[in-house]
């Protein structure tokens, strides 16, 4: 099983006169999954998209396992689900989430299966145009699933999907990732989402992005909701709502 | 069906209106009527059948060379981004030249045949669609081309499966307005010279004052070129699956450059210009009795007398020319405006402009002129009518893309119509205005050198036929080379005043 860990070194990024990301290094383990929270607009996307290869950062470097982003990306080694779905309107759900393997030059799987477990059986033949906009992220995050990504980043993935839709996926899908030893990094802004679904919370200070905490999440006993209501997992929420509010 | 029902309706009613005002008439010379023409379709039954189908064949090809041309130079400009400026300079220079100047002197080039009106059609054709398909291939939202990018996949993935899809609805509009164009530019080949086709017969038409003829086969292109209309839209609504909004033409692009960058790039156009003309000439090692090379054209025009017959020619058409182009913008960004005013004249328009736009324009020439006259205003009115048209389409689109809070906006503040105009949907057309404005050069020089060339004899377009026929070879290339600068020029003048004013009314245009 490959393991592919993540090494920013002295990373930045400023776009024209303003400073997005200050220049920081963190590691992230392989087959960890990440949470990056933080205010609106602090520069989350913008590291997750050097982190993708697709920002060159300032300064600093990005590797992936001993590679270059962009090398992973050429392997199929690559997965990401993007705040805005980005489906593409001509092609069915089905479709539109078998590109992922598709692209990634990977065999696709059942992709059937991977409908109903993002809740859009039934739908698998209609087009963007005729989804909600929850239903269409939930295609978008099949579609980064489908390939079996080593790196798999997550920008906010489930903002538009109600909430009980919003559990039961929170309880489903990262046994998936986990299960491949897949490297996942998670844009939240949802405090619980992140204890709950990450092995390490990194919270972002405001403008210009760099690390002001680093929480582990050490948790014993199944990932689901009813996780969140012991004193464990409040104690870690209580610490990240504590960093935010210092950020 | 009821929208068919009545539109059937409504082309019978005009139909009866037009037998009705032929009739009471008293000048017979300019009118014909529908049963006129029934009775010249059924007494030439043969003639014109096989003219139509030599022509709508020329047409054809020209149409299958023309956009497959489109379609290539836009791909090569997506695939090689540093060929782009290059590229579509010299698209729009070969563009500027007009068909009936361009039309003779690929006569003396092929000789007879079939050559001439397939190059023209595909002349005709090939700069709209590439335009439209450009516009289509770029079409793409970011979140697309990153994604291709998550999986590595570099401009030729991208192109394969996201471009080429999504420019489809932009292509079938371009394939859609190449088909009048297509035969217009066969029509006009078959002016200058060709044995049969629906060209030939206007010519003789025109030239025997036969004017059930020339009405007939004005009526018989229109009918034809709509058809060819009406199918290929119907192909693209099956194929496209859904009516995306499109706009027709890009903003001019300015990237900015330093003045003496642009300079630089200028020159270099320049000099592959004249490179490549003669450079082709001497590949196919053509006879300079009649191919011409740049110093020839040169030598000719350093002869005073020469150059002053050119230019007073010039001189004629632009006086000409210029009052049309500015009647035909004006008429077609007014009546624009005004049917925003008032949506419920629009709802009646809309359909007679689409379908007017379906008809080679040309082909009415002749008709203007018997009814307005040789002088300035028959052929202002060629040239208006030929620019008023894709004007008027492109300008309501504009008004409709003014965004929808933006309206909700001004009503809140029960601002009236004419504020509403003023302020917020003007600015809105501004755009699509001034593309339109810079389309309608080359073809404001096209209505105004053929109508000189087939009806008024006067200006360049007379110098034109007239050296055609006694081989004067040498102003013949030169008027060719003249125009295509003034045509350039004025382009370029259009895009400057275009960048000027969007600057301060739709900054987000000007990238
Ligand atoms: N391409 C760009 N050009 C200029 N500025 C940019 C660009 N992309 C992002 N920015 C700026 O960088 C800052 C950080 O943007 P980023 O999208 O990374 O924020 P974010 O933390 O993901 O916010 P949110 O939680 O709202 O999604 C913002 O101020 C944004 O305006
Ligand atoms: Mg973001």
């Amino acid at each position: 099983m490959p393991s592919v860990d993540i090494h920013c070194v002295d990373v930045s990024k400023r776009f024209g006169a303003t400073e997005v990301v200050a220049p920081l290094s963190i590691t992230l383990e392989a087959g960890q999954t990440t949470a990056l929270v933080g205010p609106s607009g602090c520069g989350k996307s913008t590291l997750l998209r050097m982190i993708a290869g697709l920002e060159d950062p300032d300064t600093g470097e990005i590797r992936l396992g001993d590679e270059a982003p962009q090398a992973v990306a050429r392997r199929g080694g690559l997965a990401m689900a993007f705040q805005d779905p980005s489906l593409l309107p001509w092609r069915s759900v089905r479709a539109n989430i078998a590109l992922g393997a598709e692209l990634a030059r990977k065999p696709g799987g059942d992709v059937d299966a991977l409908i109903d477990l993002v809740g859009l059986g039934g739908f698998a033949d209609h087009r963007p145009a005729e989804l909600s906009g929850g239903m269409r992220q939930r295609a978008a995050i099949a579609r980064s699933l489908i390939s079996a990504p080593d790196v798999l980043l997550l920008d906010e993935p489930f903002g538009a999907v109600d909430a009980m839709t919003r559990r039961r996926l929170n309880a489903e899908l990262p046994p998936l990732w986990r299960s491949r030893g897949a490297t996942v990094v998670l844009i939240t802004h949802s405090v619980e989402e992140a204890v709950l679904l990450s092995d390490r919370v990194l919270v972002l200070s405001s403008r210009p992005a760099r690390v002001v905490a680093d929480i582990p999440v050490d948790l014993s006993g199944t990932r689901d909701a009813r996780l969140l209501e012991t004193p464990d997992a409040m104690a870690v929420s209580r610490q990240v709502f504590a960093a935010l509010e210092a950020a | 069906m009821m929208p068919t029902v009545r539109a059937i309706g409504w082309c019978l009613f005009l139909l009866a209106l037009w037998e009705a005002l032929a009739r009471i008439s008293p000048d017979t010379v300019l009118v014909s009527s529908p049963s006129a023409i029934a009775a010249y379709v059924a007494e030439n039954m043969g003639l014109l059948a096989r003219a139509t189908a030599e022509t709508s064949v020329n047409a054809m090809w020209g149409f299958v060379w023309g956009n497959l041309g489109a379609v290539l130079l836009g791909v090569t400009m997506i695939l090689v981004p540093r060929s782009q400026r290059t590229l579509s300079a010299l698209a729009l220079l070969v563009f500027c030249v007009p068909l009936i100047a361009s039309g003779p002197i690929l006569r003396v080039l092929f000789g007879t045949g079939t050559g001439p009106q397939v190059m023209l059609g595909a002349l005709a054709v090939y700069y709209t669609t590439l335009l439209t398909f450009l516009i289509g291939l770029r079409s793409v939202s970011q979140n697309w081309t990153d994604l291709m990018r998550i999986y590595g996949r570099g401009a030729l993935s991208t192109l394969i499966r996201v471009r080429a899809r999504a420019s489809l609805p932009y292509l079938f509009v371009g394939l859609q307005i190449s088909a009048p164009a297509a035969f217009l530019g066969a029509m006009i080949g078959e002016f200058t010279g060709a044995e049969r086709g629906l060209g030939v017969l206007t010519l003789r038409a025109m030239r025997g004052l036969d004017t059930d003829a020339t009405w007939t086969l004005a009526v018989v292109a229109a009918c034809v070129a709509m058809a060819a209309y009406s199918v290929i839209g119907w192909v693209g609504e099956r194929a496209v699956g859904y009516k995306p909004v499109i706009l027709l033409s890009a903003p001019a692009s300015s990237v900015p450059t330093a003045s003496w960058m642009r300079l630089a790039e200028l020159g270099f156009i320049a000099v592959l210009v004249l490179a490549l003309w003669q450079s082709s000439m001497d590949a196919f090692d053509l006879n300079r009795f009649f191919a011409k090379r740049p110093g020839d054209v040169w030598a000719f025009l350093m002869e005073p007398q020469n150059r002053d017959t050119l230019f007073s020619a010039l001189a004629e058409t632009l006086s000409f020319a210029a009052p049309g182009y500015i009647a035909g913008l004006a008429v077609g960004a007014g009546l624009a405006a005004l049917l925003v005013l008032s949506p419920s004249l629009s709802g009646a328009a809309m359909p007679v402009a689409v379908a007017l736009r379906a008809v080679p324009i040309i082909t009415t020439a002749p008709l203007l002129v018997l009814a307005f006259g040789r002088g300035l205003v028959g052929t202002m009115v060629v040239v208006a009518v030929m620019i008023f048209f894709p004007t008027f389409v492109a300008c309501q689109q504009g008004l409709r893309q003014t965004p929808g809070q933006i309206v909700d906006v001004f009503k809140s503040y029960g601002a009236g119509r004419w504020h509403l105009l003023r302020a917020a949907q003007v600015p809105a057309m501004l755009p699509a205005f001034f593309a339109s404005a810079r389309m309608a050069v080359p073809a404001a020089l096209l209505a105004v050198t053929t109508v000189e060339w087939l009806a008024t004899g006067k200006g360049i377009g007379l110098l034109m036929a007239m050296t055609a026929s006694t081989s004067d070879y040498n102003m013949l290339w030169s008027c060719v080379a003249v125009l295509a600068l003034v045509a350039t020029a004025a382009y370029g003048m259009v895009a400057m005043m275009e960048r000027a004013v969007l600057r301060i009314y739709a900054s987000e245009q000007v990238v």
